[in-house]
């Protein structure tokens, strides 16, 4: 087999495995957020305000794995 | 739907099929990655490029030189460059000054690395201007314009003694009150937040600015370009680290309240914290914004893949479908823009926090 072929595999693999990833830690995230927001009302501004910065930790992690993906496509 | 609804999006269907048949049977390719990145042209397709200086830093024989060149066209026209093009993945082709005219004819030639001619000469560095830099500027540019003016109008006491009036500074204070209010002051303390909110204020609007001028037609995001942000995030590490009190520095060195053994494990991994931070804000902000822009032309570029596999009759059934979704990641990329710079500002104002805060001894970790 083309050793291209592999990269191609590993980069779809990788992207879907990133996908799967950031899916399971994003939703762990928003649905207790929107729990306590449903509970506690008053608190909506600080909940979401760290459940932005958590969601952006997360997807950050998930773009590192996005690019690192891209990265075995156009570098060969 | 509205009628009107119905007919603009009939009129804009109607305007991408015309095209459709042309580009297929244009040899050109169109490479999402390469559209992303920087490049050495403002590109104003289908009208045409307009090329940018080249400016090098040549070693030769006789030292040091700067060349000017006022496009890359001209410095391959000059005589004193030959290119090397990359035809396919694995073939490099040095092209003489013979063959540069032809380059230069299909229009490949702004893909080419220029080399010196002269013999054992050298480039020391490139300082090209490149698209991301003029837009990078221009973002400076409107930022200067609107700002200067405003701070004026604060100044002579609009604002301050009476109501904001007008648009913009009834837009600009919202954007300004909530960088106060909602991201340096809650992370930085009510004694501190002072200091820092100049360069709070300058990061988000700059960065915001820049993803914004990404969306506009023929414009290129800056802030897809990873040097921009790590400029960026270099200014944070260096406002954290400047800053960083006693206490933060102990923090790193010499971890309070924890067993010796601990500490040791602790200490290597917090030096890198201290890295790592700067560089998830970089990348961060780099990877949203090049991904969100990949996402539209892959949506895009499903049209042509499927017209190309299955023919015409299923890639116009695709259309539709490939506008809506374009359409969803275009709106979703307003707010990304909005986000990212939000994000980028807080988790400033955040690890500059963490830097100045000052425990008291007694406080348990």
């Amino acid at each position: 087999m083309d050793p291209q072929a592999f990269a191609y595999i590993g980069a779809g693999i990788g992207a879907g495995l990133v996908a799967i990833g950031t899916g399971l830690g994003i939703g762990r995230l928003a649905g207790p957020a929107m729990e306590g927001t449903a509970r506690q009302p008053e608190a909506t501004n600080d909940i979401r305000t760290t459940m932005i910065i958590a969601a952006a930790l997360i997807e950050g992690v998930a773009l590192f794995g996005l690019i690192i993906s891209l990265l075995c496509l156009v570098i060969q | 739907m509205s009628p009107v609804c119905c007919l603009s999006y009939l009129l804009f269907l109607s305007a991408l099929w015309a095209p459709l048949s042309t580009i297929a049977a244009d040899e050109e390719k169109f490479d999402a990655v390469h559209h992303t990145a920087d490049g050495y042209y403002l590109d104003f397709q289908p009208i045409g490029k307009v090329e940018l200086p080249r400016i090098f830093i040549l070693r030769g024989a006789s030292g040091y030189r700067l060349d000017l060149y006022i496009s890359t066209k001209s410095a391959f026209r000059s005589g004193t460059m030959a290119a090397l093009y990359v035809e396919k993945k694995d073939t490099t082709l040095t092209i003489s000054q013979d063959s540069l005219q032809a380059l230069i004819a299909h229009g490949k030639h702004l893909d080419a690395k220029p080399i010196p001619v002269e013999e054992g000469a050298t480039i020391v560095l490139d300082l090209s201007i490149t698209r991301h830099l003029i837009f990078s500027l221009l973002a400076s540019g409107i930022l200067l314009a609107v700002f200067v003016q405003l701070a004026n109008r604060y100044k002579r006491g609009i604002g301050r003694t009476s109501a904001p009036s007008g648009l913009v500074q009834n837009l600009f204070e919202t954007l300004v009150i909530f960088v106060r209010d909602d991201i340096a002051v809650p992370n930085l303390g009510k004694d501190h937040y002072q200091r820092f909110l100049p360069y709070l204020l300058t990061a988000f609007f700059f960065i915001l600015t820049c993803n914004l001028l990404g969306l506009v037609p023929f414009g290129a995001t800056a802030t897809s370009n990873l040097n921009i942000t790590a400029v960026l995030a270099m200014f944070t590490f260096v406002l954290t680290q400047i800053n960083g009190s006693k206490d933060h520095w102990r923090h790193v060195f010499w971890p309070p309240n924890m067993p010796v053994p601990v500490k040791f494990l602790l200490i290597p991994t917090e030096i890198m914290g201290l890295f790592t931070k700067p560089i998830t804000l970089a990348i961060r902000l780099f990877a949203n914004l090049t991904a969100g822009h990949l996402v539209i032309l892959s949506l895009i570029g499903m049209i042509f893949t499927f017209t190309d596999n299955f023919g015409e009759a299923v890639g116009s059934s695709v259309v539709p479908v490939s506008l809506a979704f374009t359409l969803f990641v275009m709106c979703l990329e307003v707010l990304i823009a909005f986000i990212q710079a939000y994000i980028f500002t807080i988790l400033s104002a955040l690890f500059i926090g963490m830097a100045i805060a000052e425990h008291s001894h007694s406080e348990a970790h």
